[in-house]
């Protein structure tokens, strides 16, 4: 069974990875859920599984019988899940803002930052802005526009 | 007064007079020069202390580490002091009116500069402890540094203080490194320690790396062969800092290591001849470099380099005579260099032209200047009856009673003939010889400046004519600290017909005729455009131009902006240091096939959790794939349920679900089919980095459950649990009690997400009303 679980674990992870190494930001969204899982997988199996008594004392006894489950890689996955949740929510949240303003999924055209200059380059070294044209640029000149706008249109209404 | 004290009170006067200097100029002037010296005054006093035994004083500093500031002083360290604060106080003089013209600030801060590098320096040669000396040292390099560059609005300046500070700080690395290695082989940091008892440090096999490291770091401060280039760029400095730093202190600092661990070195067979070979090398070159210079400054620059070439091949020269001469010739340098840099720095303070063909006839106008010159330019020129002479006469002693005779008497009187050339050069040229064109002299010289050449230049023809003042009190103390035993020093003028004072002669007679054909001399040397290729700076601009280039080039190469080079990067890194730790360990070790028990229910949901997976990774839908990660997702909460965790089952079920309900729900505004972002090739490259990280997780997997598993935490929870937290269910009281705090941690975490998605879905929210109304305003 070890090498059964091992294989689980080693898929979590492979795909996860593979998942994460795309450019687009979903896949590493979805690759990083996968990961998570894989991690917790293997905190919880590193713990030495096999027993299916839950970790509970029950009624009347002062301790934990001896067959019980590891209760320690059970708490830690615990927190783990949880955070792991926390992490995607945010970077689902922070993925669908960032496609509202530059309208694309793809890593490497989310250069809104770059745009504005390059830190490595001395000035002049480069045009910061010119060379390739960049629709975050635009977007990012969009951007206080349309906030003018939708204040004109809560006005308006 | 013990010498800690009149050093920590040289620091404070250092600090505080240049302050007074800004605010009261006389007063403040006279403070400025009153520190340095009475500094000279107490270490004159020290004069005869010293003679009998060298002074250790022990100062806690960094008592856990066993670093203590111990003060010695032995006569070499001395001498160095003597000629720190002497030299120093005229320095001190000759810049306050150096800098008369300037505003008081702009004065105020150089001769802050000054004092301070004379107290780090004096606190350089003054310590015991290695570690000590090293921070003073690059004390002394970082003063160097500002001095250089105290012209900061001229871009000259900035290049040479630049150059001069990654170069000596840069060989103060390599010093540091040879210093922690001392202190691994012989386990003390004490120069006095390390003398007592050099055993440890000659038998250890770092001892060549000791020596190598050290050298190095001497090399670059006292400029040698392959270093040579930054002294006469150092040149950028204004002259009292040329006079003090570079000629008669700081770039003394090298050789001043060298001669004080050359007792032990020197147990290493090849260290004499390594100096020699350094020392000879810098010599020449650095005498055919003065040959080809033009600037006034840059002629004395390179005939101190020659001068320091000099003394380091006379620390790497055996015999008693060496010691006495390499003392000599350190104190007999000090004296007539820094009068020679204060006599140019007056000359063209006054006229503005710093080239030495194009200056002439200011005898008349300078007389004071021209008289010191003339002294120190005899000394220079190894004349009797100057201290010049003197040490000129145990050089050569010291090179024929050494086994490198030949050789070294060769490179000596040629270097020396080069010597006398220039000192007749820097007498004739400004003051004596008519100028070319007009010079239009702007002010005559003024007292403060022209005290300082006067008083040098006298006292080495003193020195000379009574050799005895110094003889027994200060050279045979110094010889005999760098010797390891205690000299009979014979300091004096006559020593009869010698071969010495044929060479003498020789090299006075050589040297009038270069001075007679200088000009054709330089011209011709000048024209040669391959010295400047192998002589000059190239190979330090060729180092720090692609050391720049490599660090652009690695930036832009790492730092592309490609998020999947990044994961890849990270990716690799990590698989590799996996690999390394399980070759590394006992090795793949493989886990009995049976354990845990074989379950059939198991198989089915590792199967749907691989399954899972693999359509997460491999549709290009979006939607297939949110099911596919769910599927795993519900996998992973089964196989908690099925092994004692249900607590974990029931958070895996609603997380999952939430998960999917939202991704479903958030990302339906997005293209429902992923478009392509990696070529074929790269989506092989991924699929096989995958694919081997797997692996690797799979092969730790194996080896995890083959290790001896350790129960103690978790036997500890089932046993206090509820005799101490009174809860039944261990998972909970682990996660509330025992680790509440990082139950709270987590708690905030989720806090923070949940503030920072909510912030980031409403700001979308306002950006949403951009497509609705886009039109409206376009129609």
């Amino acid at each position: 069974m070890t090498f059964l679980y091992a294989a689980a674990i080693a898929a979590y992870t492979g795909c996860g990875l593979y998942l994460m190494l795309s450019r687009h930001v979903v896949r590493i969204i979805l690759g990083l859920a996968l990961l998570t899982n894989g991690a917790i997988f293997l905190i919880f199996f590193s713990g030495r599984i096999g027993s299916m008594v839950p970790a509970v004392i029950p009624l009347g006894d002062q301790q934990l019988a001896p067959d019980a489950a590891n209760s320690l890689p059970q708490a830690l996955a615990l927190t783990a899940i949880v955070i792991g949740f926390a992490l995607t929510a945010f970077a689902v949240a922070l993925l669908v803002a960032a496609y509202k303003r530059l309208d694309t999924l793809d890593a490497r055209e989310m250069t809104a930052a770059e745009d504005m200059g390059s830190p490595f380059l001395p000035p002049g070294g480069r045009p910061s802005t010119g060379g390739r044209p960049s629709n975050d640029g635009r977007s990012a000149e969009k951007t206080p526009e349309a906030e003018k706008k939708s204040d004109e249109v809560k006005t308006n209404g | 007064m013990s010498v800690s004290l009149a050093l920590v009170l040289g620091l404070i006067g250092s600090i505080l007079a240049p302050f007074a200097a800004a605010r009261w100029k006389t007063i403040g002037n006279a403070l400025v020069v009153a520190v340095p010296a009475l500094l000279f005054l107490f270490f004159l006093m020290q004069l005869n202390a010293v003679g009998q035994a060298p002074i250790i004083e022990e100062n806690a500093w960094v008592p856990s580490l066993g670093i203590t500031l111990t003060i010695r002083l032995d006569g070499f360290s001395l001498l160095f002091a003597l000629l720190i604060s002497g030299i120093g106080t005229l320095v001190a003089l000759y810049a306050a009116s150096y800098m008369d013209e300037k505003t008081p600030f702009y004065r105020a801060q150089f001769l802050f500069y000054i004092l301070l590098f004379m107290s780090a320096m004096l606190a350089t040669v003054t310590a015991d402890n290695l570690m000590a000396l090293f921070v003073f040292w690059e004390m002394t390099s970082l003063l160097s540094f500002l001095l250089v560059g105290f012209d900061s609005t001229k871009l000259a300046a900035r290049k040479a203080a630049l150059q001069s500070m990654l170069v000596t700080v840069g060989g103060g690395l390599s010093l540091l490194a040879g210093i922690i290695l001392i202190g691994v082989a012989a386990d003390t940091f004490s120069i006095s320690a390390l003398m007592e008892n050099p055993a440890p440090l000659v038998e250890s096999p770092l001892f060549t790396a000791i020596i190598i490291l050290m050298m190095a770091g001497a090399f670059t401060k006292s400029a040698q062969v392959p270093f040579h280039f930054w002294l006469p760029n150092a040149m950028a400095a204004p002259t009292p800092a040329s006079a003090y730093l570079h000629s008669a202190t700081m770039v003394k600092l090298g050789v001043f290591l060298l001669a004080t661990m050359a007792p032990i070195f020197s147990q290493a067979a090849w260290f004499g001849p390594t100096l020699v070979a350094f020392g000879g090398a810098t010599m020449l070159i650095a005498a055919l470099q003065a040959l080809r210079s033009t600037a006034f400054k840059a002629v004395l620059a390179f005939s101190t380099v020659a001068s320091l070439g000099t003394i380091t091949m006379l620390i790497g020269l055996d015999g008693e005579v060496a010691a006495v001469a390499t003392v000599g010739f350190i104190l007999a340098h000090a004296l007539y260099k820094a009068a020679l840099f204060f006599c140019a720095g007056i000359v063209i303070h006054a006229t503005g032209e710093p080239r030495l063909n194009r200056l002439g006839g200011l005898a008349s106008v300078m007389p004071i200047t021209a008289g010191a010159t003339v002294l120190a330019a005899f000394s220079a020129a190894g004349l009797p009856p100057f201290v010049g002479f003197i040490s000129k006469e145990y050089l050569f002693e010291a090179q024929i009673e050494s086994t490198f005779t030949a050789i070294a008497v060769l490179i000596g009187v040629l270097v020396n003939t080069v010597m006398v050339a220039i000192a007749v050069v820097v007498v004739m040229r400004p003051f004596f010889r008519p100028a070319r064109r007009e010079l239009h002299v702007h002010h005559g010289e003024a007292t403060g400046m022209t005290v300082g050449p006067v008083v040098l230049g006298v006292i080495g023809l003193l020195f000379g004519l009574a050799p005895g003042l110094v003889a027994t009190s200060l050279i045979q103390p110094a010889a005999s600290a760098i010797y390891g035993e205690p000299l009979d020093v014979s300091f004096y003028l006559w020593h009869g017909f010698t071969p010495m004072l044929a060479l003498s002669i020789l090299v006075v007679a050589l040297g009038l005729l270069v001075a007679k054909y200088w000009d054709p001399i330089h011209v011709a040397l000048r024209r040669r455009r391959i010295f400047d290729r192998v002589l000059d700076d190239r190979g330090y601009y060729w180092v720090l131009d692609n050391t720049l280039a490599l660090a652009r080039w690695s930036t832009l190469r790492l730092q592309n902006g490609d998020l999947r080079i990044y994961t890849a990067v990270i990716a690799t890194v990590v698989t590799f240091f996996m690999v390394y730790a399980l070759l590394a360990g006992e090795g793949p070790v493989f886990p009995s096939v049976n354990h845990p028990e074989f379950n059939i229910y198991m198989v089915g949901v590792i199967g749907l959790i691989i399954v899972g997976c693999f359509v997460a990774a491999l549709t290009t839908s979006l939607v297939t794939a949110i099911i596919g990660v769910g599927l795993a997702g519900y996998g992973l909460a089964l196989v908690f349920l099925l092994n004692g965790g249900p607590d974990l089952a029931l958070t895996q079920f609603s997380v999952e679900t939430l998960f999917v309900v939202i991704v479903t729900a958030v990302l339906l505004r997005l293209p429902l089919m992923f478009t392509t972002t990696r070529t074929p090739g790269e989506r092989r490259f991924d699929a096989s980095l995958a694919a081997v990280f797997a692996l690797t997780i799979f092969a730790a997997v194996l080896w995890i459950e083959a290790v001896p598993f350790n129960p103690v935490i978790p036997e500890y929870f089932a046993q206090v649990s509820y005799t101490e937290a009174f809860g039944r269910n261990v998972v909970n009281v682990v996660l509330v009690d025992f680790r509440a705090l990082d139950t709270f941690g987590e708690i905030a975490v989720v806090a923070f997400a949940a503030l920072g998605a909510w912030a980031l879905l409403r700001r979308s929210n306002v950006a949403r009303k951009k497509p609705a109304s886009t039109p409206a305003k376009g129609g």
